[in-house]
């Protein structure tokens, strides 16, 4: 593996900042919008703003499974151990975003559904996912040598990436309760209402800034750790 | 990466299994006794319903077929019989293809043993016997690839045992899905959703096949 050395440009502490600020700028704007200015449903009620907190979790989980995969490619392909600490610090971020999609749509089933859980296969799929990615973590964590684990990791990582699309369309593919997708769907018309979309759309876009935040710090923190772990064994 | 190669592998480690069959017997037994234990737990009226028969039958296929991979690799391991393999030309190439196909004929005697105990056991009728040797055929395929690439991932890492059913299982999920209904299917009568169900598997198991020939190699420790 080659020697990574940690240095801390400027430029990439003013990015890290300048995420956190954005982060929590844009999430403040967009909490506004799904509590305050978005209309409660015809149906569900008030009930629905959970929608703005659980899609935007199960977005980042797909988005953190997709880099694990393109970061594991990478490292197969380079042996680069800067790809190596994007997969780790990615998949760290989609099991916990993955646990906080099922905790969601179980507070949001309780109400709509009249159950936490039911054996349904979204949310089968999505659970069965969260226990593949916890399985990548576990295979790291018994792995010493670190080009051993990050090569094992990165195979690991390709493959578990096919169950990534099995969520999203097994209710498509299956008869489900969870309703159909109502934005990533194949003809790419939105069923939401427009204000609903846009105070959903903006809340995915916090989101996505406040994981490129987490990630920045994750991945310094684990270039770290491989740094020491490379003087340890010098 | 040549067939001869792989059929070497494979041809190697079959001998292996027939003059210790430990891995053979402990995956036979284990799914006589899941079989058995079935009817005791769930009762014999509910154990005889094809959807939970062919359920049970093939999670005691994946752990029986998780049982004889692991005990394949033991053996390699404690005479460094692996080791001997890599530093062939192409043997880490051949390892993984080797592997799977000898584990495809181990998991096909435990089925063909299991399928016949289940039958008999749990009195079930087949209306479509070829529908039902077809989605077996094709189960006993799909499951291979995924359960000795997973092996191959925790090769020398401690609590490999524990391990290797908590990452082979979750990727098994679409394959056993399959593989379950497409048998109820066949035992019920249904040939279109045998077949649709065959189909499902067929993909399944191409796809991992493929994944495996591509990441195996560069996963063996």
């Amino acid at each position: 593996m080659t020697t990574t050395t940690i240095s801390r440009p400027a430029y990439g502490i003013r990015v890290r900042r300048l995420l956190g600020v954005a982060s929590v700028i844009a999430l403040a704007i967009a909490t506004w919008l799904a509590l305050f200015w978005s209309p409660r449903d015809a149906a569900m009620g008030e009930v629905v703003r959970i929608l703005y907190v659980h899609v935007p979790n199960a977005w980042l989980a797909y988005l953190s499974f997709v880099v694990v995969f393109l970061a594991s490619v990478g490292y197969l392909w380079t042996k680069r151990p800067l790809l190596d600490a994007i997969a780790v610090s990615s998949a760290e971020i989609g099991v916990l975003f993955t646990g906080l999609t099922l905790v969601l749509g179980s507070i949001w089933a309780r109400p709509t559904w009249g159950v936490w859980w039911t054996w349904e296969p979204r949310l089968i799929t999505t659970a069965v996912m969260f226990v593949m990615y916890v399985g990548y973590l576990l295979v790291r964590s018994l792995s010493t040598d670190l080009e051993r684990r990050a090569t094992r990791a990165a195979v690991l990582g390709i493959v578990l990436v096919v169950d990534v699309p099995i969520v999203h369309l097994s209710v498509t593919w299956m008869n489900a309760l969870h309703q159909l997708p109502s934005v990533l769907r194949p003809d790419l018309s939105p069923t939401l209402d427009r204000s609903m979309l846009t105070a959903l759309v903006v809340m995915v876009a916090a989101f996505t800034i406040l994981y490129a935040y987490v990630m920045t710090a994750r991945v310094e923190l684990e270039l770290a750790r491989q740094a020491r772990a490379l003087a340890a064994r010098q | 990466m040549t067939i001869g190669r792989i059929i070497l592998v494979a041809a190697r480690d079959l001998r292996a299994e027939r003059g210790q069959p430990d891995g053979l017997i402990a995956a036979v037994t284990f799914t006589a006794v899941l079989i058995l234990l079935e009817s005791l737990v769930v009762g014999p009226l509910t154990a005889r319903q094809p959807a939970i028969a062919a359920a049970l039958f093939w999670i005691a296929m994946s752990f029986a077929a998780i049982l004889a991979a692991a005990r394949s690799f033991d053996r390699d391991l404690e005479d460094d019989a692996i080791d001997a393999v890599l530093v062939l030309p192409g043997g880490r190439d051949a390892l993984f293809a080797g592997k799977a196909l000898a584990l495809a004929a181990t998991v096909a005697v435990v089925a063909a043993v299991g399928g016949a105990l289940s039958l008999v056991l749990l009195s079930l009728d087949v209306s479509l016997p070829l529908h039902l040797a077809l989605v077996t055929l094709l189960g006993v395929f799909a499951l291979p690839p995924v359960i000795v690439l997973d092996i191959v991932l925790a090769l020398r890492l401690r609590a490999r045992a524990a391990l290797v059913p908590i990452l082979a299982l979750p990727v098994l999920v679409p394959q056993l899905v399959a593989a379950s209904n497409g048998t109820a299917a066949a035992l019920t009568g249904d040939a279109t959703g045998a077949l649709a169900w065959s189909g499902l598997l067929l993909a399944f198991g191409i796809l991992y096949a493929v994944l495996g020939l591509a990441l195996g190699p560069a996963a063996i420790d």
